[in-house]
């Protein structure tokens, strides 16, 4: 039943090409031609830099690591720009059924609860294609380096990297989906597909603005409860920073990570929650 | 003889408006059942709760012998509900795989083009959704209904929009339907006469209640009536008291055949002119405005 309503979400969303493109395509295959661009502009400007100030035109032939662009790359997954078009695959999912008045199609054969968790869990699993795309693309940008500059390519752990890589990939998966919890939250209570994309954007921004300048302003210190607690972004870069961290850096306050790791899980499971019990009780013929 | 739809005391009230008032309603399993009333009388309010779309305030219903909500319940049963509407980007035949999936079912071509055809819409199988006209959406939600072979379903105002020679063709869908598939028919519709072409038995609803259910003939056998053309129509009207109703420019008397003679002399004892008398059986509609109080009686002639 719960695998009807996974399969049913994942066939409907392939079918929208555009939702496909916009969600999934456009970031990674923008930054792939991006990479090339900017390699291409940076060769030029070198050679040119070269020829003023005379000095041979020859780079370094040190090789490209691509182990170091999969790093990136994981540790990238979880950008703004990522978050907010995958949002646009979140409304779809969250929302569709009331833009499209679908809702009384489906709900007589399957329970609520699949229904909603059918829409989560494809959506954690297209979450998980647009992280792959990501990284992809993060090894097409070193691909490009490489063949724009004449470079030799490498693939190459340092010690402990495969681990922290696994966990960058996972770390950036709960952020994914914790930013789009606010969606289903959202989608449940207005019934809005425009609603569903713009509310969290609208959150994350001021969320955002809190977190820069607003922080010295409420006199809160990025490590304490209340902003850690307030801003699930900031608690991600906590986390984040934790797993990239050097040995030799210098210790994380204590208890540091834990804060974080509680406001990740708050932001996702209250919002899941909330949508959860409210979609039980919705009339949902009226759509 | 089993019935697949029951409720027992079913209300919905919206604030203070009661959408149902204790309705109390058996459906029977096979041939087709159409639920009648005029805006507002609860037919909507019923199907949306069988269908599980919203709860009721009080009362119960079943599904195919399961509550409602029961998913193996809901499973045998297909709907379709006003006008349907799906994702512009899908076409039919898409919109068809996916509710197959969505339902539990592997995608069967086979099958698909079966409904397709027989709702007419092969031709359009692979074009989008969003250039269906209204009784193209029609159709395909006919089709949707019919999609995963239920043994119950629940069609509201399925040929609306549709022209008249798709109304004839859906109507003799709806008929073999219930004939050849073996799949009991519930229907709601606003035109009686296609009701009364395609129904076995009918339920008649007013403000949330059960008026009157039946078999079609039970229900148009009842109701024979003496036709009057006579004047003046204000006087045999207060003759005939609340058995006497008016129709065109004539008064329709609900009285047994035994009673009629008396009734023509007591009417030319008045002094009133009688031009025509003659026996009519009643047809849908006017036990449907009879029952549902939108004909004219003498008290509002004499309101007037």
């Amino acid at each position: 039943m719960l695998a009807d309503a996974i399969r049913s979400e994942a066939y409907r969303f392939g079918k929208n090409r555009m939702t496909v493109f916009w969600s999934l395509l456009f970031i990674p295959v923008l930054f792939a031609i991006g990479g090339v661009i900017y390699h291409l502009v940076t060769k030029a400007r070198t050679a040119e830099m070269a020829t003023k100030l005379n000095l041979p035109a020859t780079m370094g032939l040190e090789p490209v690591n691509l182990a170091g662009d999969l790093m990136n790359g994981a540790g990238a997954a979880a950008n703004g720009a990522i978050l907010v078009f995958m949002l646009v695959a979140a409304a779809t999912l969250y929302a569709g059924d009331y833009r499209w008045e679908t809702w009384r199609l489906i709900t007589a054969r399957n329970s609520r609860i699949n229904l909603v968790l059918g829409k989560l869990i494809t959506f954690a699993l297209l979450a998980v294609v647009a992280m792959v795309l990501f990284m992809v693309a993060g090894i097409l940008f070193g691909v490009s380096q490489a063949i724009v500059f004449e470079r030799p390519l490498s693939f190459s752990f340092e010690a402990g990297e495969p681990g922290k890589i696994a966990l960058l990939v996972g770390l950036s998966w709960v952020r994914i989906i914790q930013y789009a919890m606010v969606a289903l939250l959202t989608a449940a209570i207005t019934r809005s597909l425009l609603a569903t994309l713009f509310v969290p954007v609208v959150l994350g921004f001021a969320q955002s603005l809190i977190g820069g300048p607003g922080l010295p302003l409420l006199g809160w210190a990025p490590t304490d409860w209340a902003a850690q607690l307030t801003l699930p972004g900031l608690a991600f870069d906590t986390l984040k920073a934790a797993v990239m961290a050097e040995p030799a850096a210098p210790p994380a306050p204590d208890g540091l990570a834990l804060k974080a790791a509680v406001s990740l899980t708050l932001w996702t499971l209250v919002p899941l929650a909330l949508a959860l019990a409210w979609f039980q009780r919705q009339d949902l013929s009226k759509e | 003889m089993t019935a697949v739809i029951e409720t027992r005391d079913l209300t919905k009230t919206y604030g203070t408006v009661r959408a149902l008032d204790g309705l109390s309603l058996s459906i029977p399993r096979g041939g087709v059942y159409g639920v009648l009333g005029p805006n507002g009388a609860g037919k909507s309010t019923l199907f949306r709760i069988l269908l599980g779309l919203i709860k009721p305030t009080s009362g119960s219903a079943s599904v195919m012998g399961g509550a409602v909500g029961d998913i193996a319940a809901g499973r045998r049963m297909g709907s379709m509900i006003e006008t349907p509407r799906y994702p512009p980007y899908m076409t039919a035949r898409q919109v068809l795989e996916w509710l197959s999936i969505a339902h539990g079912l592997k995608s069967d071509s086979q099958r698909i083009d079966r409904w397709l055809d027989r709702v007419g819409l092969t031709e359009a199988s692979n074009r989008r959704v969003r250039g269906f006209s209204v009784g193209m959406l029609q159709r395909l939600g006919v089709a949707a209904a019919l999609i995963t072979e239920p043994e119950l379903i629940i069609l509201d105002e399925p040929t609306s929009g549709m022209d008249p020679p798709g109304i004839q063709e859906m109507r003799a869908l709806i008929r073999s339907l219930a004939d050849t598939d073996g799949i009991t028919v519930i229907l709601a519709s606003h035109q009686l006469l296609e009701v009364q072409r395609v129904c076995d038995r009918v339920a008649i609803m007013n403000r949330g209640k059960l008026v009157r259910e039946g078999s079609v003939t039970e229900l148009t056998a009842t109701g024979e009536r003496l036709r009057l053309s006579l004047t003046p129509m204000a006087q045999a009207l207060s003759v005939l008291g609340d058995k006497g109703t008016i129709e065109g420019n004539a008064i329709l008397a609900a009285i047994p055949r035994a009673e009629a003679p008396a009734l023509l002399r007591a009417l030319i004892g008045q002094g009133i002119d009688i031009d025509e008398a003659r026996w009519v059986g009643a047809d849908l509609e006017s036990v449907f405005m009879t029952e549902t109080g939108s004909i004219q009686t003498p008290e509002t002639i004499h309101a007037r």
